[in-house]
C-alpha cells in the first residue's frame, strides 16, 4: 500500500522548528512517502539566497548546538530530500508578494513553485498534515 | 561483485549518516553491500528501521565500542 502524503506547513522562523521540519520532510521523502513542504511567514526568511548560517538560522539553545556539533544544515537535508526522494518545495505566495522577493531571491535549486494557501490545503487533503 | 563501499559517518548527527548511506545505495547494484560507520546513537537503530521499511537487508550491525558498523545489502 502507498503510504499517506505528508503536508508540512513551516511557518517559524525558529532554527529548531526549521530543522525538525528538516529532517522529517527529507527522512520520511527517502522512505517512500511523498511529501510536500509550504514555507510562510518567518520561516520564508531562512531561505533567502546567499546567506551564512549565522544570518540564516536564529534559535535558542539547540541551535547553538546544531552550529557547534556536526549536525546536517537544513537547506541541505531538504535538498537531499529532493534529490533523494519525492519532496516538493512551495514557497507562499503571499509572504513573496510582502517581501518583493522572485523565485531568484530564494536558495538555489530548492523551491519547485510559488503557489498560494488554497492549494496547498487543498492538496493536503489528501495525506497528513504537520504544522511547524 | 565489486568491493564493498564504506561510508565512515562517525561526528555526524541525526539524519546525517542516513542520509549519506541512502545516497551511496543508489549508486550501487542490487546484491552489492554498503557499510556505514556511524558514532550516533539514534541512527544505529534508526538505520535498520529505515532498511526494514524500503525492503533492504541488513547484513549486520555491530557495536564497535563508540560506534556502530552497519553493512547494508541493496535489494532491489
Amino acid at each position: 500500500m502507498a503510504a499517506k502524503p505528508l503536508y508540512i506547513l513551516l511557518c517559524s522562523g525558529e532554527h529548531e522548528k526549521i530543522q525538525m521540519a528538516a529532517m522529517t520532510a527529507s527522512v520520511a521523502a527517502v522512505s517512500d512517502r511523498p511529501v510536500t513542504v509550504f514555507v510562510s511567514m518567518n520561516a520564508i526568511l531562512a531561505f533567502a539566497k546567499g546567506r551564512d548560517k549565522d544570518e540564516r538560522y536564529q534559535g535558542g539553545h539547540f541551535s547553538k548546538l546544531f552550529k557547534e556539533k556536526k549536525v546536517p544544515d537544513a537547506i541541505e537535508l531538504f535538498g537531499q530530500g529532493k534529490m533523494l526522494g519525492d519532496l516538493r518545495m512551495w514557497a507562499c505566495s503571499m509572504v513573496m508578494d510582502l517581501l518583493d522577493w522572485e523565485p531568484g531571491d530564494l536558495a538555489d535549486d530548492l523551491f519547485d513553485e510559488v503557489v498560494g494557501l488554497t492549494k496547498f490545503l487543498s492538496e493536503a487533503e489528501s495525506g497528513d498534515l504537520m504544522t511547524l | 561483485m565489486s568491493e564493498r563501499q564504506v561510508i565512515d559517518a562517525r561526528g555526524a548527527f541525526c539524519p546525517g549518516p542516513l542520509m549519506e548511506l541512502i545516497a551511496a545505495l543508489k549508486l550501487v547494484g542490487v546484491g552489492e553491500e554498503v557499510e556505514v560507520l556511524s558514532s550516533d546513537k539514534g541512527s544505529a537503530s534508526d538505520i535498520p528501521e529505515w532498511v526494514a521499511k524500503v525492503g533492504h537487508e541488513v547484513v549486520t550491525n555491530d557495536d564497535r565500542g563508540g560506534y556502530w558498523s552497519i553493512v547494508v545489502r541493496k535489494a532491489k
